[in-house]
């Protein structure tokens, strides 16, 4: 693993040198795009749209569409909002961690001391997990400011992005039944839902996609057949001719 | 008026006459019956174990691939000495048929001036006639169906085979389809080793309904893959291995490994042009077919659970 983010973390007086990972992978199978012909890799090219020409990386540049035009931004343009570089996570104030909605969540990652952040980060990390806390802040990553939770889970501190209020749209366009439901349903259904519930157990999902591709990915590599159904080798049909084959074997025995 | 040219190909004590080299038979390609000659002369050495000992129904396409062409069963007659002949009785209507039996390179190449673009050798060898040396699925697909369909056809047929404990060979048909071999050395009779094939073609039905077919009618058979196991019987040819097809391409039907029998797999990627390499790089992989046997006893044991 290798960190993607190194600076320090804070609360109050405690200051902590950390370094993040990400907590996350992806399970797809990373597959390339080939001409069908060849095999060879598909390429992109970065193209003008009017000439069909490509257009080198130092020509190109970015633009908001505003009142039938283009505004064309520049790199200081970029830089005047930008937030201030910073290489510290400062924790502002501390939350319930079942009050934030999931909705609200996004990529998680693993922080990790430096040598001689390790007792602060042992402080934090049990101090969260016997409040049951998680600390809200904000953090500069790739000249961006972003939202996070801080939070332990077992042994790790973990960060985890979460959006702002103004990316999660509104549902007032949704056309939502209001009626209430009558109390003999609404009864059953609930005692539907306490005879299927449990503890949540994450391992009982598996997302096995990837893994039946690359068993067929393997197969076809080896030129092995893919079985396409459980094959029943007899079925009916077949077996009638399973007795023929056997007769016409001893047909010729007899004649031999 | 264009000239008769005409030639000759010495081979040992044998003279084959040549006639109409320059004659068209890929009229795309540019392909020459002369050229058709060529390829055989070169094959010789492959194609001829397929050959030796097996009576041919020639398929003839005097004037090239844009010409239905005629079969012709009864050519021994006028053939030169050093065309083997053998005879046999037509099932349908008792007459007796002179079939070539294609023992010799200049046998092959006299075929091949009689405009046999492709050669149709006999399952069983004359020396046991009625016991043929491979069992044979011929995966012949509609003009509706994709060649990857074909291809997992052939490989649910590897499948089943696989199941049934036996050896299988594929080779590309040279047209569209594909062929499946299974080597049994002459041991059984045609009918046991057709019903064998019938219960490898239903099993590999019923892997795939969707797109495959028993039925032989081609009006029933719809847009489907006709699995054809019928071919297994006396007298009834499929294109031998290394064989020309008169398809578009001048494509050769080739042996395959089984793990080039996949999506990626064209039909005619094998023509008479680049074949050469192909063995040279791959060696003779259909030799098995002629060598290995397999055991049908065995497979009844198998396949009943």
């Amino acid at each position: 693993m290798r960190a993607i983010w190194t600076g320090s973390l804070g609360f109050g007086l405690v200051n902590i040198p950390i370094k993040i990972f990400s907590a996350v992978q992806d399970s797809t199978l990373d597959l390339d795009m080939l001409d069908s012909k060849d095999h060879s890799n598909i390429k992109f090219k970065r193209v003008n749209e009017k000439t069909g020409k490509e257009v080198a990386w130092e020509n190109i540049v970015r633009g908001y569409y505003l009142n039938d035009k283009y505004v064309v931004l520049d790199k200081s343009d970029f830089e005047k909002v930008s937030p201030e570089k910073t290489k510290h996570i400062e924790i502002k104030h501390f939350v319930d961690e079942t009050e934030i909605d999931s909705m609200y969540f996004e990529q998680p990652y693993y922080l990790q001391p430096e040598k001689t952040g390790i007792r602060a980060y042992s402080l934090l990390r049990d101090a969260f997990k016997k409040t049951g806390k998680a600390g809200v802040a904000l953090f500069v990553m790739r000249d961006r400011e972003h939202l996070c939770i801080i939070k332990a889970k077992e042994d790790v501190i973990i960060l985890n992005r979460i959006r702002f209020a103004e990316e999660i749209r509104s549902t007032e366009d949704l056309d939502l039944p209001s009626a209430k439901s009558k109390p003999d349903e609404l009864k059953m259904a609930i005692s539907l839902i306490d005879q299927l519930s449990g503890p949540f157990d994450i391992k009982k999902y598996r997302d096995d996609y990837s893994e039946r591709l690359l068993k067929i990915i393997k197969a076809k590599s080896k030129g092995k057949a893919v079985p396409f159904t459980p094959m029943k080798v007899v079925h009916s049909k077949t077996k009638d001719l399973m007795e023929q084959l056997k007769a016409s074997l001893s047909d010729k025995r007899k004649a031999s | 008026m264009a000239t008769k040219e005409k030639s000759e190909i010495k081979i040992g004590k044998h003279v084959v006459s040549i006639t109409n080299r320059q004659k068209i038979y890929w009229p795309d390609e540019g392909f020459t019956k002369g050229d058709l000659i060529d390829y055989y002369d070169k094959m010789a050495d492959y194609i001829l174990p397929y050959l030796k000992g097996r009576c041919l129904s020639l398929k003839r396409n005097p004037n090239g691939i844009n010409d239905k062409g005629f079969y012709h069963k009864d050519a021994g007659e006028n053939a030169p000495s050093y065309v083997d002949v053998f005879k046999v009785k037509s099932e349908s209507n008792g007459k007796i048929i002179d079939y070539i039996v294609c023992n010799n390179k200049a046998t092959l190449l006299y075929v091949a001036n009689l405009g046999c673009i492709e050669i149709n050798p006999w399952n069983s060898a004359t020396k046991k006639i009625g016991n043929p040396t491979w069992m044979v699925i011929d995966i012949d697909p509609s003009d509706k169906n994709k060649f990857t369909e074909v291809v997992d056809t052939a490989l649910a047929a590897k499948m089943v085979l696989d199941k049934a404990g036996v050896s299988s060979y594929c080779k590309t048909s040279g047209a569209s389809g594909l062929h499946v071999y299974v080597p049994l050395k002459n041991k059984y009779e045609y009918a046991t080793v057709r019903d064998f094939a019938h219960i490898i073609a239903s099993l590999v039905q019923e892997q795939l309904p969707e797109i495959t077919t028993l039925e032989r009618s081609l009006n029933k058979r719809g847009p489907k893959i006709y699995i054809d196991y019928l071919q297994n019987s006396g007298g009834q040819t499929l294109a031998s291995v290394y064989s020309v097809r008169p398809v578009p391409g001048a494509s050769v039907s080739t042996p395959l490994e089984w793990k080039e029998v996949n999506h990626q797999l064209s039909p005619k990627l094998f023509t008479i042009e680049n074949i050469f390499q192909r063995i040279k790089k791959k060696g003779d992989l259909f030799n098995p077919v002629l060598n290995e046997s397999n055991s049908i006893e065995k497979v009844i044991k198998a396949l009943t659970v």
